[in-house]
């Protein structure tokens, strides 16, 4: 049934021409025959006299009505697809276009309840030199309340100008001026396929042309193709050709392709029709490409053999890094290890001249020499005169801390405690900020550390000296030596040389407990000595005399170093030199 | 003996004609090719808007025929090759003579450089048609009386307007449907 009203509305399309006669007397017969098939539908079922003769007839006659109910079905929704374009894309009243060479189908919308019946409205056309024509509108509901009235002439005059104006009860509502062979809106393209060229990333897209004559040449073509999915598409011109080779696509995707056609403004003009329905495709997988297949692996070569070099250059630092060595004393020793197997003693024993062949260790900075270590400690505090923990002593050979002389310090004030060893640096500075040292006559006696003089004396009448140059440190040995002093001696108490040595002499700031320091012959140079274990640090040496003080000549060249040798502490760790 | 003479005369006026008889036009290649009529069709354009920006010193000093630009195109397939060629060729004509007449008038330098313009076009035009071997017409004797296929205009935008039409129209669908470029 619902073909039989769309065939009602086309109808209603009327003509003020020759032909009009004809094409109402067309749609009343398509009219009948709607209703009539029914009916006849019917009747057949009904009659079963009717002869073969008659019904082969009537099955002709409907294929060929069906045939042309669907075009016109057609035609209506081909008119409303143009009708909903022209009114966003024309701004002007009436809205014109042409569909052919000859024809002018014109419109114009209103409001439901503004609107009237199609007898109000009147449409008066008139070509340059020539007399006005009328043409009879029809009116057609349209969506959101609204009425479309069209009028549709179907002789038209081209490459002139064209008058149109509309009246609604002798009131004019419309006035254009156009000329029809500019107003175009043709029907997409039909046929769109695609095929694939045998190249990759290409699709080749043709169509069949609008079929109107003299107009082929001045057709342009827009092709629209997105990658199925997506969104973003790419469009291209063609002019006045019936195919175009799409390139730059992807290999092994699917492509949406569709397209639109317009005049292109030269001699006829008009708007862009419709989208054709999307045409899918898929183009021709992806081979690897052979060149870039090269040039990556020569690349992947020049990078290797970069990073080979690299690691080659840097191997050594590499391999300390992930394999340290671990370090041997073999090199200070020759033939330790080697020939003796470790064995120190019979090492010693072979190699005694030895170290005269060895310059770089007879004048290594590391020299032995006997030294007083004066400390400035106070002596206030009652110091206990017992022995050095076994402790004490054998941290100054193993630790290796800045510390470590503080430490001894502490040890020798305030005797044997059970204290641990973390303390006893605190202590002492505690003790040593209390009783401030006095001996402000060099700036070097500001510091903590224990000072070392020399003298270059002649020390007579003093008491043998054993031979206690051993392996041990003069440090140790000073502390032995404390052992025997007083109570109010430190320990470490005063080691005097002079046997073997004759211009050597030190002397202990600990002999004078009231931190009085007579200032000797020329004067004593002092020298803060810091032990860490592995080597002593030294600050400069300088003067305990006034004068000296801003002579700030210091003799480090004046002693010599005549230690005899099976005193000399060999292979002891710390070594002083001068 | 009079006769004798005269035809010597005659032999010899022969003779001279033969020699100074003007060469006949080398034949053209067939320009079969829309783009040159596009961009006659545009240079006709651009004269059309410069003669709308134009205030003074370019009117026609008098109404010029000028050929109907109409096309019916039920009319128009229904006439022969022959007919419609005469018609392009009588419109161009008319054309020629109601242009020339305006660039006599004008005294716009800008304006008249594309009157100039506009001749020489025309003149290609007829070039291009006879490349085609579309015929010359000769208008008749007395100029064109005016008959159907021509009216009068009085100004000169109008004159123009017409130009642009006529070249977009009958001049197209002649050219576009020639035969030996088919």
């Amino acid at each position: 049934m619902h073909n039989c009203v769309a065939l009602s509305i086309v109808s209603q399309r009327q003509t003020v021409t020759k032909r009009d006669g004809e094409n109402r007397r067309l749609e009343l017969v398509a009219y009948q025959l709607c209703s009539t098939t029914e009916r006849v539908g019917r009747f057949v079922l009904r009659d079963k006299k009717m002869t073969n003769n008659n019904l082969n007839k009537l099955l002709v006659f409907c294929v060929l009505f069906c045939a042309q109910k669907t075009s016109i079905v057609h035609g209506a929704q081909a008119l409303e697809t143009k009708v909903a374009l022209l009114l966003h894309a024309e701004p002007e009243n009436p809205k014109c276009f042409a569909e052919g060479m000859s024809d002018l189908t014109c419109f114009w919308e209103e409001d439901e309840e503004r609107a009237g019946s199609a007898d109000q409205y009147s449409f008066i056309y008139t070509y340059q030199n020539e007399n006005s024509s009328e043409c009879s509108v029809t009116a057609l509901p349209a969506a959101g309340g609204k009425r479309l009235y069209f009028c549709r002439l179907s002789q038209t005059q081209l490459f002139v100008p064209l008058d149109i104006r509309v009246f609604r009860d002798e009131l004019l509502i419309h006035n254009r001026s156009l000329f029809i062979e500019l107003v175009f809106l043709l029907d997409p393209p039909a046929n769109l396929t695609l095929t694939s060229t045998g190249t990759q990333g290409q699709l080749k897209a043709s169509w069949l042309p609008p079929s109107l004559k003299y107009m082929g040449d001045s057709m342009m073509y827009e092709v629209s193709y997105t990658m199925a999915g997506s969104h973003i598409g790419k469009v291209e011109e063609v002019q006045a050709s019936s195919e175009l080779i799409l390139r730059g696509l992807q290999s092994g995707t699917k492509y949406k392709v569709r397209i639109r056609v317009k005049l292109d403004g030269i001699s006829y003009s008009g708007y862009w029709s419709t989208w054709t329905d999307p045409v899918l495709m898929e183009t021709m997988p992806g081979d690897l490409d052979p060149l870039i297949v090269s040039l990556s692996l020569i690349i992947s070569l020049v990078l290797t053999l970069l990073s080979l070099l690299v690691l080659m250059s840097h191997r050594r630092f590499l391999l300390k890094k992930i394999w340290p060595i671990i370090p041997t004393p073999e090199s200070k020793f020759q033939g330790l290890f080697k020939v003796y197997g470790g064995d120190f003693q019979e090492w010693l024993g072979h190699s005694t001249g030895g170290l005269w062949l060895r310059p770089a260790y007879f004048y290594s900075e590391e020299f032995p020499a006997p030294l007083e270590v004066l400390s400035e400690v106070s002596l206030g505090p009652a110091l206990p005169s017992s022995a050095l923990p076994p402790k004490a002593s054998e941290a100054l050979g193993e630790e290796d801390e800045d510390e470590k002389l503080k430490r001894v310090d502490s040890a020798l004030m305030e005797g044997w405690r059970e204290t641990p060893q973390e303390h006893w640096p605190m202590d002492q500075l505690r003790a040593i900020h209390q009783h401030p040292a006095p001996w402000t006559q060099s700036s070097l006696l500001e510091s903590h550390d224990a000072y070392v003089t020399l003298n270059a004396q002649n020390h007579s009448g003093e008491e043998p000296l054993d031979d206690i140059l051993e392996e041990t440190l003069p440090l140790q040995v000073l502390f032995a030596s404390g052992r025997t002093s007083s109570e109010s001696r430190s320990d470490l108490g005063s080691f005097q040389q002079s046997s073997g040595l004759g211009r050597l002499s030190s002397q202990s700031s600990f002999e004078y407990p009231n931190h009085t320091w007579p200032p000797k012959g020329p004067g004593y140079t002092y020298m803060a000595v810091a032990d860490s274990g592995v080597s002593m640090d030294y600050s400069p040496m300088s003067s305990s005399k006034i004068d000296d003080i801003g002579k700030g000549v210091i003799y480090t060249n004046e002693y010599k170093n005549e230690i005899p040798a099976h005193r000399r502490p060999i292979g002891t760790p710390i070594h002083f030199a001068f | 003996m009079f006769h004798n003479s005269s035809r010597g005369l005659f032999t010899l006026l022969l003779m001279l004609l033969e020699w100074t008889r003007p060469g006949l036009p080398s034949p053209l290649r067939p320009i079969c090719d829309l783009r040159v009529l596009k961009h006659f069709i545009e240079e006709a354009r651009d004269a059309q808007a410069a003669m709308l920006t134009c205030k003074e010193g370019c009117g026609l000093p008098e109404p010029v025929t000028v050929p109907q630009t109409k096309v019916d195109f039920s009319i128009w397939e229904r006439k022969n090759a022959l007919e419609q060629a005469q018609e392009v060729q009588s419109g161009l004509w008319l054309l020629n003579q109601a242009i020339g007449s305006l660039r006599a008038s004008v005294t716009n330098t800008a304006l008249q450089s594309h009157i100039d313009n506009s001749l020489i076009n025309i003149f290609r035009i007829g070039k291009v048609l006879r490349s085609l071997n579309i015929q010359e017409c000769n208008p008749p004797a007395g100029g064109v009386s005016g008959g159907e296929e021509t009216w009068r205009v009085s100004s000169a935008s109008e004159l123009l307007q017409v130009h642009v039409n006529f070249l977009r129209g009958k001049l197209q669908l002649l050219l576009s449907n020639a035969p030996i470029c088919h």
